[in-house]
């Protein structure tokens, strides 16, 4: 996504008088753009965006501003603006957490951010934790094996609606099928269970063990699991 | 604490109240939220870092819709920049999502607290960091500050921290010493004038009953902190608002790690009531007024809370409950079972 995108979806969002806050401060040097990017909610409303079919949809406007200061930022010293930002990160609140996660695809130097995306995978603050795995193509182009599989588990974990990962299938591999087969077996010892969406998971990487898994959920009193097992027998 | 404890309840140190009230007061004390049950409640301080879930979910059910949590010392003193950091954040941050998951509305005041700003290298890097966080969403105030010991390093981050809420347009939620109260609390009062704030901007804390009238008198808010032993009972507040009403006066917990009660601002309310204060008295007391002093910060939105069903447009995707940080299921605390 262009910043003039992004731009052109700010000015059908904004009013007149939040263009004229916004085009101010973007031209600023980074440090005032940064103080902007902390002040933004008294400017700019935090209404929903009307934004449909491109990446935003789910965004408010505050957000959506937030993200186009950071992307006025001059990157050209790459140590001044990686701690600039850091020290947005190291003082976030929870709004300005979310923003930054969102803008991580859009940053400069994105193998810099890798902890702080991971560490968001890490958090248990529900809205930044969403930030990163939901409709964030971050993850999914930067992530190694391990961090990937841990943000699918975590979210499946946290009952969480997996398929709103960006490159869900794409990124599937074999430890992560080994992994759900034996998360599925300890939620079933508990007496719980799975989302069925998650099986789809397992498609391509079914092994001798994942193969009994499906039979047994052949046999599951819930529609959804019986008709994802078979067709999953049926695919392998 | 109180180890002949028969000898404390058989002699209240305070109790104000006729033999008739105290009798009344005996038989509702176990179902007082009968006495609130519609009734909703804004705690303008309480540091709950250092409480549980558990009183979360106590503050919900009792009506508490929004919270103010001043920054303050910790029980010890903190060594570092990145400690005093790494706790304002989490009042912007991890309490307030903490929080979010009973419905209540959190809101933080940020300063360097009394005691601290006798540690004058530290203090200095503390300042440095202040204005990152006064300017944030939710920030309603500069706070606690103001004096402890009442030494000369208190009063230079006083002044200070007065400046930076008069830049940033704040009001001052200020803490009273507990050692020569009445001098500091007039002293705290008079800086502030000094400094061109206009008492109404000052939420002056921990009243009692010899600082009060003054307080008043001069034009600042008076925040009365409902807390056992060493501080307000809720039965001397009662007689404080039969006799100076309702007006810039408002209860707050202050329930910290010390023996304290979340629940203080409810069962003022409900003891209150019982004692025949007039329901607008109890609602300015115990939720409007702190919500109008607060909200000169222009930081408080009164339909984040009083509109129980979507608290928040920002925390909502695509109308899926599960992905706002979804409230806490309820547990049975009775049960044996643990599942």
């Amino acid at each position: 996504m262009q910043q003039h995108n992004l731009w052109e979806i700010l000015q059908k969002n904004a009013s007149e008088k939040e263009i004229v806050w916004l085009t101010s401060k973007s031209t600023l040097p980074n440090k005032g753009i940064q103080t902007a990017f902390v002040a933004t909610p008294r400017f700019i409303s935090r209404k929903p965006l009307v934004a449909e079919n491109t990446p935003f949809e789910t965004w408010t406007l505050d957000r959506l501003a937030r993200v186009y200061l950071l992307m006025c930022l001059d990157s050209s010293d790459e140590t001044a603006y990686v701690d600039l930002l850091e020290t947005l990160f190291d003082t976030a609140e929870m709004n300005e957490a979310v923003a930054l996660y969102v803008a991580l695809p859009y940053l400069a130097y994105p193998n810099r951010w890798l902890l702080r995306a991971t560490d968001a995978v890490r958090s248990n603050v529900g809205i930044i934790f969403d930030a990163i795995a939901f409709h964030n193509p971050f993850p999914k182009t930067y992530f190694n094996e391990l961090a990937w599989n841990q943000l699918v588990l975590k979210c499946i974990f946290n009952d969480k609606p997996i398929l709103l990962i960006d490159g869900l299938e794409e990124r599937s591999n074999q430890a992560l099928a080994d992994t759900l087969s034996d998360f599925a077996h300890e939620r079933w010892a508990a007496g719980r269970t799975v989302p069925s969406e998650v099986w789809q998971l397992v498609k391509g990487f079914v092994t001798e063990t994942i193969l009994e898994d499906l039979k047994l959920l052949q046999q599951s009193n819930r529609q959804e699991d019986r008709e994802v097992a078979t067709l999953l027998i049926h695919n392998s | 604490m109180c180890q002949k404890h028969n000898e404390f309840t058989q002699n209240p140190s305070h109790f104000e109240g006729s033999q008739e009230e105290q009798a009344t007061a005996n038989l509702v004390e176990l179902d007082y939220k009968e006495y609130i049950k519609d009734m909703k409640f804004f705690d303008p301080h309480i540091h709950m870092t250092s409480r549980t879930t558990d009183d979360y979910q106590a503050l919900a059910d009792a009506g508490v819709v929004a919270i103010i949590e001043p920054a303050f010392w910790l029980g010890q003193p903190r060594t570092g920049l990145s400690t005093f950091k790494d706790y304002f954040s989490s009042l912007v941050g991890w309490e307030r999502f903490r929080s979010s998951q009973f419905g209540i509305k959190h809101y933080c005041t940020i300063g360097l607290n009394s005691r601290e700003a006798n540690n004058e290298a530290l203090a200095e890097q503390v300042m440095d960091i202040l204005p990152l966080y006064l300017y944030k969403e939710g920030v309603v105030g500069v706070g606690e500050i103001g004096f402890d010991d009442q030494t000369p390093a208190e009063e230079k981050y006083y002044r200070l921290q007065l400046e930076l809420a008069k830049e940033a347009g704040l009001p001052v939620q200020v803490h009273t010493p507990h050692r020569d109260k009445k001098k500091g609390t007039e002293r705290s009062m008079a800086i502030a004038l000094e400094h061109g704030i206009a008492p109404e901007m000052v939420i002056i804390d921990h009243n009692n009953e010899e600082t009060v009238k003054s307080v008043l008198d001069q034009g600042f808010y008076a925040a009365f902190t409902i807390y056992p032993f060493t501080k307000m009972g809720n039965e001397r507040m009662v007689e404080i608002v039969k006799q100076y009403g309702s007006e810039r006066i408002m209860v707050n917990s202050a329930a910290d790690w010390g023996i304290s009660d979340p629940l203080a601002i409810p069962k003022t309310a409900a003891l209150m009531k019982i004692k025949g204060i007039a329901d607008e008295d109890i609602r300015l007391v115990t939720y409007q007024n702190a919500i109008t002093a607060f909200a000169q910060s222009g930081q408080i939105l009164v339909e984040d809370f009083e509109n129980p069903v979507i608290i928040d447009q920002s925390l909502k995707y695509n109308g899926n409950t599960i992905l706002r940080g979804g409230q806490q299921p309820r547990v049975n605390k009775d049960s044996i079972f643990i599942r």
